[in-house]
């Protein structure tokens, strides 16, 4: 019987020290095969071809040092272990290096052959470990998800049952009802509504933990988001007698961000607001921009209420916390509200906090990103920190076939987006977040890093499963066509950024001249680079 | 004017019945299918104006029925609301892009259905008006 060969990965760019590694492989008992890199790009650049059993690896390298370089490491490849061979003992740097998930770390002179063996077979062992210990969670979270989503669709369908008949009852549609009785409908439709919304929350929360919560960030107007939020919780702060009010600076910029979450993010925190302020007192929601925080718009609800004590302060966004001072002694809720609501924002790339003073109400407050085209574009307009050769703008006007627009044109909208999306390259092209259908007209962008001669195969890509893959939209009703992107010509001082910045402008100025638009479109306000006034 | 009539879809008889006193006090005609093939069999007979189907039947689940409807040609031109316990997130897409008008999840407002249907059925009349 014939063990296969351990793998090794060693990049070492000393040779003596390569060598000398070599040997104590060699005198081991287990066969061994060795790669040897002496530079990290390299040795990185093999994972792609190769996954090895293990790396051992130097720290300083020619094109890396210290932890850098393991780090590099173990973003690329964080399922094989690493044993760090290092030239010198370090015990803070060995701790991060295992903190961080480093196997083992060794000093160079040290290392006997036998030693080393040893060091690798467990380093192998508890790798793999670990793997199981990961996989089997992931499997329980998954489980747990899959029990959740099901319990809650059985939940649902007696509660729809109850829901409709409670209903049948208080809107008179089965005889009439005394003025009693129709409060104590009322009563158990809104039980009925409470335990609606925690089953939706329970199955949100499951999804928040394994990741499975998407969103579909655009551009979008923040100001109109504050404003339906507040106009939707007016009748319920207006049943506790509580002012609802909304202060924001007009000149807002836009946000990238999925207009549905935020909305929800937005109810959740006022209806905790209203649902803790006594009558009489007030909710305001307000949104701004802080000047330590250029990139993103600061959005808070502040109460009234008895606020938040200095030891719930931290526990507040967990799952499940609810708090023990409940004013009206009103049911709780799950106590999955401001968890979700975190986990959101947080997959907006944006934070979530509340500041409060016991006995002087509380403040929460989250940012979103500003809607910034140059931001979204620097990943693929650029090439090793240089800017591509030219650009073309495609654009997809769709136009529904009937008007009024019938049956499902957002999906047609939504389904054409997703073509698109599979057209490109995604590491050279980028589609454009949509700007928002509207009720017969949806136009959709590509920013393509090609020329006109090459842009043509794109093109009859997108048509051909446009045409192929969207059945209720006929050839006419979708133009598909292309511009080049004329920019002007750019300073040799001018930095990467600026110069993605200009591609970005362009752009903008592409679209609304090719839409014909003067209203004022979105990037160029917010984009924060923009040159001039 | 003539009433609208609208088709039920459902395999809670239950549910079925609430819907139909809900939709006949809205002024809307009703008739119902309990499972998949009995709705693709009563769609031909009565030629509803919109269908309101669940998703989890017996017999065709809703995506074979919006199937079979929209390679019908005489019965690919009737709105289907889908209105289901089934998560959102992974059939709400699906659906609309099956050919369904519009989403709801159960238990859904009352006052929010009624309206998407009477929009639905506006559209529907206004469509049908056009020439083609």
């Amino acid at each position: 019987m014939t063990d296969q060969a351990t793998h090794v990965l060693l990049i070492e760019d000393n040779p003596g020290d390569a060598d000398l590694v070599r040997l104590r492989l060699v005198e081991g008992k287990t066969p061994v095969h060795v790669d040897c890199f002496n530079r990290l790009a390299e040795g990185l650049a093999s994972l792609g071809q190769s996954s090895p059993s293990l790396i051992l690896l130097d720290l300083n390298l020619p094109d890396s040092h210290g932890s850098e370089t393991f780090r590099k490491v173990l973003d690329q490849a964080p399922d094989v272990p690493i044993v760090i061979l290092s030239g010198q003992e370090d015990e803070a740097l060995a701790l991060k290096a295992v903190h961080q998930g480093v196997q083992d770390y060794l000093v160079k002179g040290d290392i006997t052959s036998k030693h080393l063996e040893r060091a690798m077979r467990y380093a192998v062992e508890r790798q793999g470990l670990l793997r199981s210990l990961e996989i089997s969670r992931k499997q329980q979270l998954e489980f747990k998800n899959r029990f959740l989503s099901h319990v809650s669709h059985e939940l649902r369908t007696p509660l729809t049952c109850i829901h409709q008949y409670v209903s049948l009852l208080y809107d008179g549609l089965s005889g009439p009802v005394t003025p009693e009785q129709h409060d104590h409908l009322s009563t158990i439709l809104k039980s009925v509504n409470q335990l609606h919304a925690m089953i939706r929350d329970l199955l949100e929360a499951t999804r928040a933990e394994t990741g499975k919560i998407r969103i579909e960030q655009r551009c979008v107007a923040l100001g109109d988001l504050l404003q339906q939020a507040v106009v939707m919780m007016q009748a319920a702060a207006q049943q506790k007698n509580v002012g609802l009010e909304i202060a924001f600076d007009r000149r807002l910029p836009l946000v990238y961000a999925d207009p549905d979450r935020v909305l929800e993010v937005l109810l959740n925190l006022i209806d905790n607001a209203i649902k803790f302020t006594p009558s009489e007192g007030s909710v305001v929601v307000k949104a701004c921009l802080v000047e330590a925080d250029p990139e993103s718009v600061y959005i808070s609800v502040t109460d009234t209420g008895p606020g938040i004590s200095a030891e719930a302060v931290p526990l507040i966004f967990e799952r499940l916390y609810q708090n023990p001072e409940q004013i009206d002694g009103n049911r709780n809720g799950l106590g999955l509200g401001l968890y979700i609501a975190q986990q959101l924002v947080t997959l907006h790339g944006g934070r979530i906090w509340v500041t409060s003073q016991p006995g002087d109400g509380s403040t929460f407050s989250f940012t979103l990103p500003f809607y910034s085209l140059a931001k979204l574009l620097l990943p693929v307009i650029t090439e090793q920190q240089r800017l591509r050769n030219s650009f073309v703008l495609v654009r997809v006007a769709l136009t529904s076939p009937t008007q009024p627009a019938r049956g499902n044109w957002r999906g047609v909208c939504q389904q054409a987006l997703q073509i698109l999306r599979r057209c490109v390259y995604i590491d050279k092209d980028l589609v454009l977040p949509p700007m928002g259908a509207s009720a017969t007209e949806e136009n959709l962008f590509v920013v393509a890093s090609t020329d006109m001669e090459h842009v043509n195969i794109m093109l009859n890509r997108i048509r051909g499963q446009l045409e192929s893959s969207v059945e209720s939209l006929p050839a006419e009703a979708a133009q598909v066509t292309a511009v080049p992107l004329k920019l002007p010509p750019a300073a040799e001082s001018d930095s990467l950024e600026q110069q993605v910045q200009r591609v970005a402008d362009c752009v903008t100025e592409t679209i609304l001249r090719d839409l014909g638009c003067k209203q004022d479109f979105p990037p160029k306000v917010n984009d924060k680079n923009a040159d001039g006034e | 004017m003539n009433r609208a009539k609208i088709m039920i879809v459902d395999d809670d008889p239950e549910l079925r019945l609430a819907l139909k006193l809900r939709l006949r006090a809205n002024h809307y005609d009703t008739v119902s299918a309990c499972d998949g093939y009995s709705a693709i069999a009563l769609a031909q007979k009565e030629r509803p104006n919109l269908i309101l189907l669940d998703l989890g039947l017996p017999a065709g689940d809703g995506y074979v029925v919006l199937k079979r409807l929209q390679d019908s040609d005489a019965l690919s031109d009737i709105p289907v609301i889908v209105l289901t316990a089934r998560d959102p997130q992974a059939n709400e897409d699906r659906t609309l892009q099956a050919g369904a008008a519009a989403f709801f999840q159960k238990p859904a407002d009352n006052h929010e259905l009624l309206e998407v249907i009477q929009a639905t059925l506006r559209n529907q009349a206004a469509a049908s008006s056009l020439p083609s």
